[in-house]
């Protein structure tokens, strides 16, 4: 019985926590995070709203693909204007690529004329953990009752090439539109693309 | 300095062989287009190579990329007639960025497509490929670029040969391509774990050093988690973590298989990749209500109770009744009716047993399978049957009073309610040879639905019973049984010794269970029980007479009461440090690695593990090293806190060994079976 061969090997050797991705249709990890203004912002701050999730990193091509094109500001309003919370989270570490001082993504935010709800720094990544947030963009949707709706890539044209913005199916607006209805979403979950969070 | 650099680029532009395109240069890649052979014939096919020579320390991308990034495309704009077929990927390295992972390519990585050339080429003419590469490359930043890449190849009549270095650098290139597994493979999820094996026994004699998993498409494992590698009776296993696809039983169910790439490398320093697209079997846990699994465990369980007959507990008495059977030969019909009493005893005890189960688990009880045993009463009571039924197998006493029938004992063949009283007699003595052995699927069993569970062990009960249950309904097979003789006596006799062990094991499983003060108490009743029995034995001879009789049943009473008192002595301090679900987030919390035994004393297997893998001097300095906390947690009385961490880990009973890394708070499962090796090499991988 014990004569087997037996050699192990672990693979990985990550010196990190190791991440448990909130299931979709389960309750949304609650979170509290600074915005660019200093203040505190809690999920349960948006308690009986649908509120969007947004991974951002400026310099990452694939964010530049959908603010470039103009595609995630349109989202944002659209979303923003019936009543939807929109988050733009922002991950990098102070001294890793894309982090960015307050100052500077109240600028960004401007210049893009984009038109999320709160920008949130969430420079020690316990919001990127708690939703196991792997790319920028990564998306997520989380009902008026608190509940993960919706996790994954904006679109279904995973490049980061602008010009697939066009013809490409915004997951994002569908599962709103499906909340909104009070539908069940119909694509809950896709695979997310575009640059890592910068952990 | 500049210059100089440049001068060699340039000269190495001037050394490639004549059927390499020009290079295109982004500020991370080198990108061209290699052809394998200098010219092609009409309507042959040429072996083309995207050929893309990355910046140190950056990377690009396989077809599932990973965590993050994006697969390497061309977009061939190509003469009338010429086709190309898709971009080959070479197998991928992991690329770390915890706490993700990417999957992709570092150096030089070469992206090999088939053209296809007309048979309307004609020789003297040049066939010129284009192709729109566009690939990401990463370090930490990632920058999508793209080159514009042409071939001119010339048609020539004849074949002609690749040169030397083009050749070996395409055969190496193919090498890298994965093939189809020549091996069937399976993914077995159990809980947040799924384990794929390849039943290859060439590959794992070969000695690997390695093997990686490499999902093709994404959600189906968690990229990042450890791969726990395992190489066992010829096939290698590799267990990990699930990923989000698995993440309700809903979802779970529709998976079918899981498609992947293996990478391995042997001692000989050769790697090798193989596809395959595991079909996803039995599962247990969350989605695996799947009617195959459900016949699975149905199997499985039957063949389960065909192995109990062979236990030490049980193979002495089917053998008694066996050799009943043998001598009963004469009258079939008999031998029938006895079978299938027997056969409904056994069943039924086992529907029993697990109908208590269901109903305690039912009411919020946190209990698993062995559950029994972990009454002290309980196990006391069961070492003084097997001490008893030795008593009887040596011959001490009879059962049923007529002293006609030595030789059948507890095994008598006359009648249905003796057959029955005996399958129940077996299923009980079963049980503490089932725990140890047979708690994962049993386990598996009652987490159930209530009649899918009673179905299994009604499985496993007529398993159990199937071989008497032959032998009674074939009088063929009643003929190859030696003739009844003094043989049997003899064998009897011989047959008392495992049941002696097994008493003695039990004893040793109270002592831990209600302290040594219990040693004395239940010693007692072995000698009460010795000396009633064999004063019994005296009477059914006509040896002595009614006092004799009366002496016995009083020596009943200190038997009970030596057993009603085996009541659970307090825990003691033990030398490791107790499990306890606050200890370990206390640990967890300070990022501190930790390794957790759950063990039980009446489980075989864990204590085989704790003496072969767990006591060494090796692993004590690891622990030592690493500054592992050691956490024992002791499932041999009922314990719900040590109940609830074994169902997260989608286990129905010990052992479970979990190592946490330094600031990790998802664990490495360990196996079931551990070596010394097995735990260091977790630890130090860690």
């Amino acid at each position: 019985m014990l004569k087997r061969l037996v050699f192990a090997a672990a693979v990985s050797s990550l010196c990190l926590p190791a991440i448990a991705a909130p299931a979709v249709g389960d309750a949304a990890p609650s979170f509290s995070g600074k915005d660019t203004m200093g203040e505190t912002v809690n999920l349960s701050d948006f308690a009986g709203k649908t509120v969007v999730l947004e991974w951002s990193n400026d310099g990452c091509p694939y964010v530049k693909k959908h603010y470039g094109s103009g595609n995630m500001q349109k989202s944002q309003e659209a979303a923003t204007a019936e009543g939807v919370v929109w988050l733009t989270i922002i991950s990098s570490a102070e001294g890793k690529q894309g982090y960015v001082t307050p100052e500077a993504a109240d600028k960004l935010t401007a210049e893009r004329n984009a038109k999320p709800s709160d920008v949130i720094l969430d420079t020690d990544q316990v919001i990127a953990r708690a939703y196991d947030a792997k790319t920028t963009p990564h998306m997520f949707v989380i009902d008026p009752a608190g509940k993960l709706v919706y996790a994954g890539a904006i679109d279904d044209k995973p490049t980061a090439d602008p010009k697939d913005v066009e013809g490409a199916k915004n997951l994002v607006l569908a599962a709103l539109d499906d909340v909104k209805n009070g539908r069940p979403v119909t694509t809950p979950e896709s695979e997310p693309y575009g640059c890592a969070v910068k952990y | 300095m500049r210059t100089a650099s440049l001068l060699i680029a340039a000269l190495l532009a001037f050394a490639l062989p004549a059927h390499a395109g020009d290079t295109v240069r982004t500020d991370n890649v080198e990108a061209s287009l290699v052809a394998e052979t200098p010219s092609v014939t009409p309507g042959s096919t040429v072996t083309v190579a995207l050929r893309l020579k990355i910046r140190e320390h950056w990377h690009t991308y396989w077809s599932y990329a990973g965590d993050s990034g994006e697969a390497t495309t061309i977009d061939w704009e190509l003469p009338a007639g010429v086709t190309a077929g898709p971009l080959q990927f070479p197998y991928p390295n992991r690329i770390e960025i915890p706490p993700l992972v990417n999957f992709g390519y570092e150096g030089t990585v070469l992206h090999l497509t088939d053209i296809k050339v007309p048979d309307s080429a004609k020789p003297g003419d040049t066939v010129s490929l284009k192709g729109d590469a566009v690939w990401l490359v990463c370090d930490e930043v990632c920058i999508p670029e793209e080159g514009v890449l042409t071939l001119n190849l010339p048609v020539s009549a004849t074949a002609a040969p690749a040169d030397a270095g083009t050749a070996a650098e395409f055969s190496a290139a193919r090498a890298a391509l994965p093939m189809a597994s020549p091996w069937p493979a399976s993914a077995t999820v159990n809980g947040t774990a799924v384990t794929f094996k390849i039943a290859a026994p060439e590959l794992a004699k070969a000695g690997l050093t390695s093997a990686v998993f490499f999902p093709t498409h994404g959600g189906y494992i968690k990229n990042a988690a450890p791969q726990l590698v395992e190489t066992t009776g010829g096939a290698i296993s590799i267990t990990t973590e699930t990923g989000r696809r698995f993440s309700t039983p809903q979802r779970a169910a529709e998976i079918k298989s899981i498609e992947g790439v293996l990478v391995t490398t042997g001692s000989d320093g050769l790697t090798h990749a193989f596809t395959f697209d595991a079909p996803v079997t039995a599962s247990s846990g969350p989605g695996g209500e799947e009617q195959l699994s459900v016949w699975m465990a149905l199997v499985f369980a039957f063949l389960g109770g065909l192995i109990l007959n062979l236990m030490p507990c049980v193979f002495p008495v089917l053998s008694m009744k066996a050799i009943a059977l043998a001598k009963d030969g004469g009258n079939p019909t008999a031998a029938r009716v006895g079978g299938l009493a027997y056969t409904a005893g056994v069943i039924l005890s086992f529907l029993a047993i697990a109908g208590v189960l269901i109903a305690l688990r039912a009411g919020g009880e946190e209990v698993a399978w062995g559950f029994q045993l972990q009454s002290p009463i309980v196990v006391a009571g069961l070492a003084l049957l097997f001490f008893a039924i030795g008593l009887n197998l040596m011959g001490v006493f009879e059962v049923g009073g007529s002293i006609q029938n030595i030789g059948s004992g507890l095994g008598r063949g006359d009648g249905a309610t003796a057959s029955f009283l005996t399958g129940v007699l077996a299923a009980v003595v079963a049980a503490p040879c089932t725990a140890p052995f047979m708690a994962g699927a049993v386990g598996a069993a009652i987490s159930q639905p209530a009649i899918i569970a009673l179905a299994i062990f009604g499985a496993l009960g007529l398993g159990m019973a199937v071989p008497y249950l032959a032998l009674a309904f074939s009088p063929a097979l009643i003929r190859l049984m030696p003739r009844p003789g003094t043989w049997m006596v003899r064998m009897k006799q011989v047959l008392a010794f495992p049941m002696f062990a097994s008493a003695a094991w039990l004893l040793w499983v109270l002592v831990i269970q209600a302290g040594p003060n219990v040693l004395a108490l239940i010693m007692a009743a072995f000698i009460a029980a010795a000396f009633g029995l064999w004063l019994w034995g005296l009477a059914q001879r006509g040896e002595a007479g009614r006092i004799a009789r009366a002496l016995a049943l009083i020596s009943a009473v200190p038997v009970i009461a030596a057993v009603s008192m085996a009541n659970p002595a307090p825990q003691s301090g033990a030398v490791t440090e107790a499990y306890s679900p606050a200890r370990l987030d206390e640990l967890l919390k300070a990022g501190k690695p930790i390794f957790v035994n759950l063990t039980a004393a009446w489980c075989v297997t864990c204590l085989v593990n704790e003496e072969v893998a767990l006591s060494g001097q090796g692993l004590a300095n690891a622990f030592t090293k690493g500054g592992i906390t050691y956490l024992k947690g002791d499932w041999t009385n009922r314990d719900p806190e040590i109940t609830r961490l074994l169902e997260r880990y989608g286990r129905a009973g010990v052992p479970l060994y979990l190592f946490y890394a330094a600031g990790k708070t998802e664990p490495i499962v360990l196996p079931q079976l551990l070596t010394e090796g097995i735990v260091i090499a977790a630890i130090s991988e860690s």
